[in-house]
């Protein structure tokens, strides 16, 4: 087998060799607990610092705004539930396509989903008609794991800005506080919190070339969260336990690395997607693209071929060295068809016969050609 | 070329059951059964991975793939049945009912009704004529479970692994085939419920109270955790500290009373007499004048006896030697050399 093809980079992306150098000296030289007196453990302290600071940074935050977690979905839970359960009698609003560390958390309290329509984005008017007086959270990712689509963040924001002011008017003191999930956005989008409009945003490193178990938490000055991990008090009190120094170093080298460059990132992937979306309609007419093609991740090519077994089509790729994934696995696994691809008004069958391709920084032109031949081959038999 | 329907587990022995098929020219196509399986706690059931091999074994060699459902059948025919003979205190053998019920019946003729000529598994036994033959690899042979698949049955299968005299041919196939499973472990435990252990499961399924434990003295020398639990002959497992180990001779269910012995020469363990019931033969009726070689447990070692036929299903064995652990609902395989005529279940 020749090179391989890695073509799922939503799922896991690999830690960038200018992050793991930085990372290196965390294991053993300064493996110092930061919250020691010594001045060895003060250095590691003051490194994490500047690391929150730099991702402060790139989202326009001050650095206490900033909580490190361990990867996207604590992150996500400790938004979700920090908010909520303080408010007992409140409610969120959610999208139909979050993920499920956003779906999850907020089904344990009083909630509301708001629908996307068939290009996958959310419909602000249903999303507006949702909230109601007694909402104090919407949680809206900016891009979708499955199918890629960006939603119109920044108009979420000035909705809620809109709203809030009707609720100050009207003498509602409850506040109405904005969730954004940029984990997989975080490679290709801009994370100004303030140009966003949102309260709280969701990072995660291992999808942004990054060690996998390390995030962030952007909480805005005045957000009050309910820690959900207690003990030592770390990370002000939000969340506990001994920072994972080393992560927490990547992360923030690899959130400089991929926001210093995703303009251009974003260009050529564009053209990589164009290209693949062209050779798809060529060489495979009776497959569909999945989701809106204009907002869009420009890594993010999500397919679905009528009458195909997705499982088996993955399985095939992989023996040909092309490693993909499916939004929604094959009946048979016994698992729930894709909340995402349900959302968008797929069927069971159309589901079980969509792949999706996500390209990344290794991915080349002739990577697209080589992908789309062989997939053609097994489909055209 | 006949159309074979090989039933792959995701197991190393299926596959390349279905490998040597399709490289003797064979049309073969893969299918899964998926059999009813219970998550337990901390126990997930591996199916899925399972699967997935067996889908991706189909995928290596080119073959079409299908998924029999037999979820539902599975349930009322092994599972509930397993559940049942243990309250009445039997010790069944659900891979016997499994393979009677579901293997050479619902998935042979599924496959039938789906074009298939015969069908073929990855067990270690040999067919010739519509007789059921030991496999050439006798420490692996499973014959023991396949006494009451039916002639017309065995007619119509094929258990190519059957040939191998040793298990390390199987993974060299597998490997030179470049198989996924060529490395996988053989699978342990119940089949349905993964890798808990029967009692776990049976806990779910039955209302259990503590009970005495009673020696040959008629001392009652421990407390037990339900006389379901207990199989005759069992040596571990009791408890009751120290000194010999306790051997189970009997047990009494609505007394909820388990019967024990550190003497292993105790009568109660040791029988030379079986009565079998539900006796199935393969081919023809055995000659009752004839001795052959019997089998009480998978695996345990051939006994010289003689059969006298009680009725149409009821025989009778009389062993040359005594044999320990005779446990009612486990079954006794006759064999005539490396031919296996049948059986029955011990009561």
């Amino acid at each position: 087998m020749g090179k391989i093809i890695y073509l799922d980079h939503a799922a896991a992306t690999p830690v960038d060799p200018r992050v793991m150098a930085v990372m290196q000296p965390y294991f053993s030289e300064d493996f110092y607990n930061p919250s020691a007196i010594y001045l060895a453990a003060k250095k590691v302290k003051k490194d994490i610092e500047a690391s929150r600071a730099k991702v402060a940074a790139w989202m326009g935050a001050r650095p206490s705004e900033i909580t490190f977690t361990a990867g996207g979905t604590e992150a996500n839970n400790l938004a979700i539930k920090g908010v909520m359960s303080q408010f007992l009698a409140a409610n969120i609003v959610i999208s139909e396509i979050e993920h499920e560390s956003v779906l999850k958390p907020a089904q344990q309290h009083k909630y509301k989903v708001v629908g996307v329509k068939q290009d996958g984005l959310i419909d602000l008017d249903k999303l507006e008609a949702s909230i109601d007086s007694k909402t104090v959270l919407v949680s809206v990712m900016l891009a979708n794991n499955e199918i890629g689509t960006i939603q119109p963040i920044r108009k979420i924001g000035q909705l809620l800005e809109k709203l809030r002011q009707e609720r100050l008017t009207k003498g509602n003191k409850t506040p109405l506080y904005f969730h954004t999930d940029a984990c997989q956005a975080a490679n290709y989008i801009d994370l100004h919190a303030n140009r966003l409009g949102v309260d709280l945003m969701t990072i995660n490193g291992g999808k942004i070339y990054g060690p996998k178990q390390s995030g962030a938490l952007f909480i805005r000055t005045g957000t009050n969260l309910k820690p959900q991990i207690l003990g030592g008090g770390q990370e002000s009190g939000v969340r506990s336990g001994t920072e994972n120094v080393a992560g927490i170093i990547g992360l923030s080298k690899a959130l400089d690395l991929v926001q210093k460059n995703h303009h251009v990132e974003t260009v050529r992937l564009q053209k990589l997607q164009q290209l693949f979306f062209e050779l798809i309609n060529k060489q495979m007419p009776p497959a569909q693209i999945v989701g809106s093609v204009k907002n869009r991740l420009p890594n993010n090519v999500h397919i679905t071929i009528a009458g195909q077994d997705n499982e088996r089509l993955i399985m095939e790729l992989d023996e040909r060295g092309v490693l993909c994934a499916a939004g929604s696995a094959c009946s048979a696994s016994n698992e729930d068809p894709s909340h995402v691809l349900k959302a968008i008004g797929l069927s069971d069958e159309e589901a079980q016969s969509s792949l999706r391709f996500t390209m990344g920084q290794s991915t080349t032109e002739s990577d697209v050609k080589q992908t789309v031949k062989t997939l053609a081959g097994l489909v055209n038999g | 070329m006949a159309k074979v329907y090989v039933g792959l587990s995701g197991g190393v022995d299926s596959s390349v059951t279905a490998a040597l098929l399709k490289q003797q020219g064979y049309d073969v196509t893969g299918v899964y059964m998926k059999n009813w399986t219970k998550d337990m706690p901390g126990f997930p059931c591996p199916w899925k991975e399972d699967y997935q091999d067996a889908k991706r074994v189909a995928v290596q060699l080119g073959i079409p793939f299908k998924v029999y459902d037999f979820q539902t059948k599975y349930k009322q025919l092994v599972v509930d049945y397993m559940i049942d003979e243990y309250k009445s205190g039997q010790t069944p053998n659900p891979d016997i009912i499994c393979n009677q019920e579901v293997k050479f019946k619902l998935f042979l003729n599924a496959a039938l009704k789906d074009g298939a000529d015969m069908i073929a598994t990855g067990h270690y036994a040999r067919v010739k004529n519509g007789q059921l033959l030991t496999a050439k690899n006798k420490d692996k042979d499973q014959t023991y479970f396949l006494y009451i698949v039916s002639e017309d049955a065995l007619k119509k299968t094929l258990f190519p692994i059957g040939e191998f005299t040793d298990k390390k041919q199987v993974r060299e196939m597998a490997k030179k085939f470049g198989l996924v499973t060529a490395a996988k472990k053989d699978s342990q435990g119940i089949c349905f419920v993964g890798q808990v252990g029967i009692k776990e499961f049976l806990s779910q399924y039955v209302k259990t109270k503590p009970g005495k434990i009673i020696d040959e003295n008629n001392k009652i020398i421990g407390e037990h955790e339900g006389a379901i639990f207990y199989t005759i002959g069992q040596r571990h497992g009791l408890d009751v500290g120290g000194g010999l180990p306790y051997y189970v001779t009997g047990k009494d269910m609505k007394k909820n009373e388990v019967y024990v012995t550190t003497n292993l020469d105790d009568k109660q363990i040791w029988g030379r007499e079986i009565k079998l019931t539900d006796v199935h033969w393969i081919n023809d009726e055995p000659n009752a004048k004839k001795t052959y070689q019997v089998r009480t447990r998978h695996r345990a070692p051939l006994i010289k006896g003689t059969l006298n036929k009680l009725s149409n299903k009821t025989w009778q064995i009389k062993l040359t030697d005594e044999v320990r652990a005779l446990t009612a609902g486990q079954s006794a395989v006759i064999y005539n050399g490396q031919h296996i005529l049948g059986g029955g279940v011990i009561v």
